[in-house]
């Protein structure tokens, strides 16, 4: 089951900051399809939180096709996220390793290489990000 | 709803059970003790109006007096108390700690929770006025031969028996919520129940004999001629002439110095053909004036609940 | 749909003067409304006439359609007022007397979740159990609307957070209508979805917060170019240095200008922007209509 927590000083939305939350644990594997979410009233009685804001993320999460709302039982994980299998995930963990390690022996340091990594990124994904 | 209004005012009707039952031991005790008494120490015929019964007499008349110290309270301060610990905290107690603003809000209606709030009350401040009124009239008895029926002449008895302790009280209530509505505030509320319960009290103990036209007796055996009882309004001289005067004549005869010349003074008078003019009202009026009373008290009782209830509903403020 | 709360020409007139003027405003069922204002700006006044505490002078106000008075409405007045001399458990059998739809399996157990003693005298709790006393006792009512006159005030940050809490979770359960002031903005941040500002007696915000907040923008830029913005759009705020000004306008789109940076409004800055300009106001078009000076419709 999904903890949700609030970064009240980000100013990101609540409702997204819920949508963030579910996508990264099916990223990292903490929920699986079939998977049910906590109740709306669940989450307001811990974060303090309007239950539309959390009706809204789901909503959202629906309209991406990762949830789906079955009425009077909850809410389920349809999907999961970072849809790879395993063999490609960890052959993409060996490059990424080897890639580091160049890296610092170009000269770089950790920051140096998130950067470079971020222009990478936005450049694949622009269009997703936009 | 009248769980609520026994739970809101128990503190009021414990304290008014055990003035009751206080005042019923303390009646009920003196009764028996005085008829425990006269039947020791009476000689045949008495308690009565012979001379033989003087000493029981006195007797008797020293714990009527005693009990009357008590009972003789009650006409002020029954009402003062009703006044300031039932009437006015009712609504005031409530603006004060905001309270109305919760038990306005629930479903009931406002118009209930007032309308059982003071039905039920005002029922029970008048039967409790009912029942001290039935319990002075039980004891009044036992001292009628020795001390006269003193339940008409007397103003403090009149306002134990019959209706009026009931209309009173009744009375002091409303007048008490009536003050609440105004000042909503609890003590500058009982202070206004007190200060107008009193100034009522003093203006019908002095008018109570202008209730009716007194009745004229005029006689020189007022022993004999007036009715014992009788509430007495005024009492002049008449002169053979026929002239009423307030003070007997200076020059008729000696002006007494004693209380033995004083009636030595009244002798010659009434030798002198003059007599004694009584303004009275016999006690057969007893109840024309406790009804009297009860309708003074009741038609400014009706205004005072009427402002009650209206300064209530209205939801100007 | 049937606003759960709708008021037409409110006002409210004391001895002292106007508390409230020509107000008019529908609140839709289901939403979390914050009811804001300074001190003064006629909130409880507000809060009063939607319970019926008070009478209107002028308008009407209704809940559901229905006189409020009939329309199962569940009010917590600002002092929280309760029996001081009663246990608990007398003030759950007063909301049972005086309330036929009570909930008694509800107001138990919520106050067996908060650990609140049914048989300790009222005026033997803390505030904040008191505050959750007073929250029971309207919520076991099962109202349609739940109304909060300063709910949060004189709590510590803990008791406030779990009267939120409690709050929340009662309206994911129920669905019904919640109003409350408060003038903590951010309170009001994460739990209100509907925001209703009002200023000196005066109606100055209705709106869903979402709405408002996409509805207004801050934009930086050159000071020489405050005046032409000022032209086209309504201006809620603005600072100016020599060379920077800085404008909270209202306006759904963004501004094409590229000398214009634009920023995320935050609801608290909007709210506090609104006050300082009791005469702009962020309002529905049909009472927009009824406004003087101030009516210009932005251009979208």
């Amino acid at each position: 089951m999904i903890d949700f927590h609030l970064d009240r000083a980000s100013g990101v939305a609540t409702y997204l900051q819920l949508v963030h939350q579910v996508k990264h644990a099916l990223r990292l594997g903490l929920l699986r399809p079939g998977d049910r979410l906590p109740t709306a009233k669940d989450v307001v009685a811990r974060l303090a939180i309007n239950p539309n804001t959390v009706l809204k993320a789901y909503r959202e999460l629906e309209r991406e096709g990762l949830v789906v709302g079955r009425p009077g039982m909850g809410t389920f994980v349809e999907r999961t996220l970072g849809g790879a299998s395993p063999a490609a995930r960890a052959r993409l963990h060996a490059d990424l390793s080897r890639l580091a390690l160049d890296a610092r022996e170009a000269g770089l340091d950790q920051e140096d290489l998130e950067a470079l990594f971020a222009s990478v990124l936005g450049d694949t994904y622009r269009e997703e990000i936009a | 709803m009248v769980w609520l209004t026994l739970r809101q005012h128990r503190m009021q009707l414990l304290a008014m059970l055990v003035l009751l039952l206080g005042a019923g031991a303390l009646l009920l005790f003196s009764g028996l003790e005085a008829q425990g008494y006269a039947a020791a120490h009476a000689p045949p015929g008495c308690p009565g109006q012979q001379d033989v019964c003087g000493e029981v007499n006195a007797g008797l008349a020293d714990r009527y007096d005693a009990v009357y110290l008590f009972v003789g309270m009650l006409p002020l301060a029954a009402p003062v108390l009703v006044g300031a610990f039932w009437g006015a905290p009712l609504l005031a107690r409530e603006y004060e700690q905001g309270t109305n603003k919760l038990a306005w809000t629930q479903a009931a209606s406002l118009r209930r929770w007032l309308t059982v709030k003071l039905a039920l009350l005002a029922t029970a401040v008048t039967v409790s006025g009912l029942v001290m009124s039935a319990m002075v009239s039980a004891w009044l008895p036992g001292f009628r031969e020795a001390k006269g029926d003193t339940s008409f002449a007397n103003a403090g008895v009149f306002s134990m028996v019959g209706v009026s302790p009931a209309v009173w009280w009744l009375f002091a209530f409303l007048f008490g919520a009536a003050s609440g509505t105004v000042v909503r505030r609890v003590l500058p509320a009982m202070a206004v129940a007190v200060l107008g319960v009193v100034t009522v009290t003093f203006v019908l103990f002095n008018l109570r004999d202008t209730y009716a036209e007194p009745v004229r007796l005029v006689t020189t055996h007022y022993e004999t001629a007036l009715d014992r009882g009788a509430m007495m309004k005024e009492l002049t001289w008449l002169s053979p002439s026929g002239v009423e005067s307030a003070l007997p004549p200076f020059d008729v005869c000696s002006m007494p110095n004693t209380q033995r010349g004083a009636i030595e003074q009244e002798t010659c008078l009434f030798e002198k053909g003059y007599q004694r003019v009584f303004y009275h009202h016999p006690t057969s009026r007893f109840w024309r004036f406790q009804w009297t009373e009860a309708g003074i008290l009741l038609a400014g009782a009706l205004p005072l609940g009427g402002l009650t209830v209206i300064r209530t509903l209205r939801r100007r403020n | 749909m049937t606003p759960a709360l709708e008021a037409t020409g409110l006002g409210k007139r004391y001895r002292g003067g106007w508390a409230l003027r020509d107000l008019s405003l529908a609140v839709p069922e289901g939403r979390v409304v914050a009811l804001v204002g300074p001190n003064g700006a006629g909130k409880s006044t507000l809060l009063h006439l939607a319970v019926g505490l008070l009478d209107p002078t002028h308008g009407t106000v209704r809940a559901f359609g229905e006189p409020v008075r009939q329309a199962g409405v569940a009010f917590m007045a600002q002092d929280k007022p309760l029996y001081d001399g009663f246990t608990v458990a007398e003030m759950l059998r007063f909301g049972r007397t005086l309330n036929p739809g009570w909930d008694d399996d509800l107001a138990r157990n919520r106050l067996a979740e908060l650990e609140i003693p049914l048989r300790r005298k009222v005026g033997r709790l803390s505030g904040g159990q008191q505050t959750q006393v007073a929250l029971t006792l309207a919520v076991a009512k099962r109202p349609r609307l739940l109304v909060l006159d300063e709910p949060l005030a004189d709590l510590d940050p803990l008791a406030r957070q779990d009267v939120l809490r409690a709050l929340m979770s009662t309206v994911a359960e129920s669905g019904m209508t919640v109003v409350f002031s408060s003038h903590v903005v951010a309170d009001l941040k994460d739990t209100c979805d509907w925001l209703v500002v009002l200023n000196r007696g005066r109606l100055q915000v209705s709106g869903d917060i979402d709405e408002l907040v996409a509805g207004h923008r801050v934009l930086r830029g050159p000071v020489e170019a405050a005046d032409a913005i000022a032209d086209r759009l309504p201006v809620i705020a603005h600072e100016r240095t020599d060379r920077q000004a800085t404008l909270l306008v209202r306006s759904a789109q963004p501004v094409p200008d590229p000398r214009w940076h634009e920023h995320r409004v935050d609801l608290e800055q909007m709210v506090l922007a609104y006050l300082r300009d009791p005469g702009s106001s962020a309002l529905p078009r049909p009472a927009l209509a009824a406004l003087g000076k101030d009516d210009r419709p932005w251009s979208g």
